[in-house]
């Protein structure tokens, strides 16, 4: 298999890497970057375990090709907080009750950072946007509690 | 896993990416590949060589000369969030939230949302009913196309090798209180569903409210998007009373061919995509 | 802190939420080590077939691969099953369903080892096969397995049926088919397995690591001495990750064993959904009888379990579908008889709520039935029935203590059902509205049957700066048993719970402490944990009295110090005490162990006492309904649950949400589409899960009145949260369109069909 190479800014720091072409921006964060936040629980776009931002948006992770990331800006669960220890929606889902089992729960932070971002805060709005994360243990409802208090955070920026 | 491809060319603009196409004729374009990367990796594509389309300046909408133009890699969420789109095809900005959940919506574009033909692609039924065009480009010249005619099949399209959608071009109209669109799908869930079903509807109205021109188009009920063209020609000139509506759906049948699958029986969508129908009609008939 | 200074009741953050929150937590694939070989699995796309050979010569010239296994290669038994020893771990000369397996690889890439994996052929003839229970029972079918179809039957037998017949003024008979459920949990199946000379390491996502150590030590022909066994975190589990682990387990740790090298299997979804098991589908028969009164007078139950091709759990979850059969009311007489029957179809297994849910599924639909024949709101006939102060005896002649809640959960749930507020308006549609009410009599911990493995192990260490180390047996799979074990042991030891680290189970450190399941982690894990501490005290006490001044019985320990009873000044900090033992050479390690207490059973009866005590609680569920598209929203879910005594708020609330939008998926989208054994829809594009979107509002009431005899008085909730939902629901939709439906799901065609005469296009219509 042919190799490419890729260069990126992931979690605000440049940085290269000589990847196969086939291969997945999922797998070139877990297992070039050592980045194991971003889990895979579907491979196929409809879990959302392997959610990351790119250029700022939410995207599943498993269907991005690597090769395509060019330039782009990623950021994952680790980079989350940027210079905080803790994003506030990470520091909510702790403190509410938002995480279970876990797996989801990096997928799920970073859509609802995403969602705080673009200042969607109205719940059924945030309920539709949510749905590409699928949470098998909570139910949802502490999820929601979380990104209702993170939004109500002051001085997010 | 990595995906079983030798290699994958990045053009960095749109005329080389049409170069490169015809360098590598068996090549597979790709640009959001929520579709072609599940299906390269489930086996149901192969190819050797990708041509990675996200820098071929493909991400664009443009208003202009009665026209909106949208690039082939613009995104689902990119459309839904446009001005442009709301105004010229509210169904078409309804459709594209409606595409998977939002990180898909951030990723998938509406030229891989159309080339991959699925007779369940959300955003072909409004475009349809937009009587949309695209423009295709490959070394060999460009050509445009009504989208009608893109579609040959389930997962089959006219698309020759080596071409590409540069864009889709939605003529505009001035939304008039006379003119009732919109989009809706049915599936067993509410969000991030692949549709059973799906309508997109064009009323224009007469001031006594009856329908002067209907244009419908339908999903997930024949092997491709169609225009809904018996119920269309039946509902001309005729105002949206209970009977007609009733009428209307009956003639829908004759446009539809839907199929026994694992995500609905061809019964239910005979169903859905009449009670769709008759609401998009009851809706216009409220005002 | 709530409860005097203590953690109990609380809502203190879990110990595992911030690593998992920030990506830090190490699932099994997110653990790489040098020389790692990667697992797949040649599995077979038929249900039913005799076998001729199995050739892996072109599996083995794919680049990278470094072994194929085949069953002759297994050292130890060729067996993986958890109590019928009817499962091969790889296949010998028969195929029984979809998924079985031919051979196991291993190599370099874990895309060599799949690709290597649709590369290994048999030589197969196909066999029919059966697919259905109903046939399998029938004489002259096909049989699955040369012992016959019929795995096993129970009993309930109490009362004159005949005598109360005659007294029963309305009589209802029906007929349910209750389908199956994947558990999807959000991690696959993922396992790693380390082998040394002589023994192995495997480090496994699931709930009970002892039963991988049984399965893996009786493959490779080890004793048990030489497996360790490690859970690592888990993603979720609900069932799924208790029996089926030791199969992926037992095939990494073959390969680990025949490479010598590190193995690491983990499933891609489609092979998760295709080859493990699954919540049992059930043919439910019932003929039950009420008087004018709405008096319950007999009650009639014929159950029928679709084991799948190999037994696994399946005669564990007829035994507690057979003793909840009749659920929370006072019936006379009553019959149950409850088979189990072998199928070329996807194996059953365990999943949350273990045969309790179908079976109440089908109760709570008799019972609307019922009111309906008779006149009654489906409330008040539950209300003249339904276990309470008066009325204490259940269908298996089991006494219960004072008081039993049933009654109080089903005021609780119903006030406020209507108190409370849907999440969302709703999209345009036309709207149906209805309410359905459901109870479930939970029996807490594992039946008379599986009283056996109802034990438990624990570990308490004190560290000299007045922290702990414990470990249990029973693991964290999501639910809160870190939080849960924490709680306890901080609120024994007088300590801020920060202080008391859990540690996952790990078979080397605990003595094997029977499955993670029946609702019993915390209940289990905190009562041996209770047993250390009281076992620590013992030399703690002394030490602390001592340096109090006091008499050791007059110790107390609270706020991270020991205290004089009675003098609340004189204190003295926990870490100077344990410095103190430290200093003296004291031990500061102790074990505890808790068993369940004995109890009397009659399996030919089904009568006596088959669990130690109950939780109930009821779930009333309003929905609006589009008939049109048989489309329906959930709106809101009250749930009253008898609790016995709340250890960690968060925790319990997270339990009873999530097992409510678990057992809504159930009831209304998740359907598993079988064609000859084989699932047409094994990923989440066509298996739909609910998301956030579909969340009802949900409102939570705990009673606190009747005490378990879990630690400080607590029963289970993982189980009781989620079974009376999904009847619930079926009880609302039929209530808002005004027909019976037997089936689960209720899919949109379903609820279509229901109202066919009705539908305004009927025409179209099947």
């Amino acid at each position: 298999m042919g190799s490419v190479t890729v260069s990126l800014v992931l979690n605000g720091e440049q940085r290269t890497f000589e990847v196969p072409a086939g291969r997945r921006l999922l797998d070139l964060l877990r297992d070039d970057a050592g980045l194991t936040g971003t889990k895979e629980g579907c491979g196929a776009g409809e879990c959302g375990a392997c959610t990351v931002l790119l250029n700022g948006l939410p995207v599943p992770s498993c269907l991005v090709l690597a090769a395509s990331c060019e330039g782009a800006d990623v950021v994952t669960v680790e980079g989350l907080g940027g210079d905080r220890p803790l994003h506030p929606l990470q520091r909510a889902m702790v403190e509410r009750g938002g995480v279970q089992c876990g797996f989801c729960t990096p997928g799920v932070v970073t859509t609802g950072a995403a969602l705080l971002e673009h200042g969607i805060t109205e719940p059924l709005e945030q309920g539709r946007r949510l749905a590409g994360n699928l949470c098998r243990c909570t139910g949802y409802s502490k999820i929601f509690e979380a990104l209702q208090a993170a939004a109500r955070e002051p001085g997010d920026d | 896993m990595d995906l079983a491809v030798q290699r994958v060319l990045r053009p960095g603009s749109f005329e080389e990416a049409v170069r490169v196409m015809a360098e590598h004729p068996h090549a597979l374009p790709i640009a959001g590949g929520t579709d072609l990367v599940v299906q390269l990796r489930d086996g149901r594509r192969a190819a050797d060589v990708l041509v990675d389309l996200s820098g071929a300046g493909l991400a664009f909408i443009t208003a202009r000369n009665g026209v909106v133009e949208i690039g082939g890699a613009t995104t689902m969420d990119a459309i839904a969030n446009s001005r442009e789109i709301r105004d010229a095809c509210p169904a078409l900005a309804a459709a594209s939230r409606l595409v998977g959940a939002w990180p898909i919506q951030c990723r998938a574009t509406l030229g891989g949302n159309l080339a991959n033909a699925s007779p369940a692609a959300d955003t072909a039924p409004p475009l349809l009913v937009a009587e949309a065009s695209v423009h295709l480009v490959s070394a060999d010249g460009d050509r445009r196309i009504q989208l009608s005619e893109l579609f040959s099949g389930p997962g089959e399209t006219c698309l020759r090798p080596g071409e590409l959608i540069r864009s889709i071009m939605i003529p505009t109209q001035h939304l008039q209180r006379t003119v009732r669109e919109g989009f809706a799908k049915v599936g067993p869930r509410w969000e991030q569903i692949i549709s059973v079903a799906s309508l997109a509807h064009r009323f224009e109205l007469d001031a006594d409210g009856s329908i002067r021109e209907a244009r419908v188009a339908v999903g997930s009920v024949a092997p491709t998007p169609v225009r809904a063209r018996a119920a269309e020609q039946f509902l001309a000139g005729k105002p949206p009373t209970a009977a007609v509506r009733r009428e209307a759906a009956r003639h829908l049948q004759d446009d539809i061919s839907p199929i026994d699958d694992v995500r609905a029986p061809a019964w239910y969508r005979r169903v859905a995509v009449s009670v769709l129908l008759d609401r998009a009609l009851t809706e216009a008939a409220d005002g | 802190m709530t409860d005097g200074g203590t953690p109990l009741g609380g809502s203190h953050a879990r110990p595992d939420a911030l690593a998992k929150v920030t990506g830090q937590t190490r699932y099994v694939g997110d653990i790489a080590l040098p020389g790692m070989l990667h697992a797949a699995v040649a599995a077979a796309d038929v249900s039913s077939a005799r076998v001729g050979s199995v050739d892996t010569s072109r599996a083995l010239e794919i680049p990278g691969v470094e072994a194929v296994m085949t069953a002759q290669d297994v050292p130890g038994a060729n067996l993986i099953g958890v109590i019928f020893p009817d499962q091969p771990l790889l296949v010998e000369d028969r195929v029984r369903m979809v998924g079985d397996r031919f051979a196991v690889v291993a190599a370099r890439s874990p895309e060599a080892a799949w690709r290597s994996a649709t590369a290994v052929s048999a030589q197969l003839e196909p066999l029919a096969g059966v697919h259905d229970p109903v046939e399998a029972l029938k004489a002259g079918a096909d049989a699955v397995h040369d012992s016959g179809n019929l795995v096993h039957t129970f009993r309930v037998e109490r009362g004159d049926i005949k005598k109360a017949e005659a007294r029963a003024t309305v009589v209802v008979e029906a007929e349910y088919r209750i389908g199956g459920q994947e558990h999807a949990y959000l991690e696959p199946q993922a396992c790693l397995a380390i082998p040394e000379a002589g023994r192995v390491t495997v480090l496994a996502s699931c709930q009970c690591p002892f039963y991988i150590q049984q399965g893996v030590a009786r493959v490779l022909g080890l004793p048990l001495s030489a497996v360790r066994v490690e859970q690592a975190p888990t993603g979720g589990a609900f069932g799924g990750k208790e029996d089926y682990p030791s199969e992926p387990a037992a095939c990494a740790a073959l390969l680990a064993w025949r490479t010598r090298r590190p193995v690491r299997l983990l499933y891609p979804r489609e092979h998760d959904l295709q080859a493990t098991t699954k919540r049992h589908a059930m043919r439910v028969h019932h003929r039950w009888g009420a008087d004018r009164a709405g008096r319950l007078r007999f009650a009639e139950v014929d159950v029928l379990l679709d084991a799948g091709a190999y037994a696994g759990l399946s005669t564990v979850v007829a035994e507690r579908a057979n003793a909840s059969a009749i659920g929370p009311y006072d019936v006379a007489a009553v019959r149950v008889r409850t088979r189990v029957a072998y199928t070329n179809n996807l194996f059953g297994g365990a999943f949350r709520g273990f045969g309790a849910p179908q079976v109440t599924w089908a109760h709570e639909a008799t019972m609307d039935r019922l009111a309906r024949e008779l006149g009654l709101h489906p409330v008040e006939l539950r209300r003249r029935n339904v276990l309470g102060e008066r009325r204490r005896v259940t269908s298996t002649g089991q006494r219960l203590p004072a008081p039993v809640m049933a009654k109080a959960c089903l005021e609780k749930a119903v006030a406020a059902s209507s108190a409370g507020q849907p999440a969302r308006a709703l999209p345009p549609g036309r709207w149906l509205h209805g309410t359905g009410t459901a109870l479930v009599l939970y029996g807490c911990n594992l039946h008379h049957g599986g009283q056996h493995l109802d034990r438990s192990s624990a570990v308490v260490i004190l560290q000299a700066d007045g922290s702990a180390v414990v470990r249990v047996g029973l693991t964290e799979m999501g639910q809160g048993n870190l939080v849960a074990a924490q709680t306890v042991a901080a609120t024994a030891l007088g300590i801020d719970p920060v202080k008391v680290e859990v540690w996952q189970p790990d078979t080397t450190t605990v003595a094997d402490s029977g499955p993670t399941v029946a609702s019993r982690g915390a209940h289990a894990s905190g009562l041996a944990i209770l047993e250390a501490v009281r076992r620590l005290r013992r030399r703690l006490d002394p030490v602390a009295a001592e340096l109090l001044g006091c008499e050791p019985s007059q110790v107390m320990l609270g706020g991270d110090a020991a205290r004089v009873f009675g003098e609340p000044e004189q204190t003295i900090a926990m870490e100077q005490v344990v410095q103190e033992m430290v200093r003296r050479r004291i031990e500061t390690i102790a074990t505890g162990w808790y068993r369940s207490r004995r109890r009397r059973f009659d399996p030919a009866t089904g009568l006596g006492s088959p669990y130690e005590f109950y939780a109930m609680a009821c779930h009333v569920a309003r929905v609006a309904v589009d008939p049109d598209l048989g489309l329906v929203r959930v709106e809101h879910v009250a749930a009253a649950h008898d609790v016995g005594k709340v250890l960690h708020r968060d925790a319990l609330e997270g339990q009873i949400q999530g097992g409510i939008v678990q057992a809504m998926g159930w009831a209304l989208t998740e359907e598993l589409k079988l064609s000859r054994g084989r699932l047409l829809n094994p990923g989440f594009t066509d298996y739909l899960i609910p998301t956030s979107d579909d969340a009802p509002a949900i409102s939570i009431a705990l009673l606190e009145d009747a005490p378990g005899s879990g630690p400080f008085g607590s029963k289970g909730i993982g189980e009781p949260s989620f079974i009376p939902t999904a009847a619930a629901i079926r009880n609302a939709v039929c209530d808002a369109i005004g027909a019976e439906v037997d089936r689960l799901p209720l899919t949109p065609p379903v609820i279509v069909e229901a109202v066919a005469a009705r539908h305004p296009f009927s025409f179209l219509l099947p």
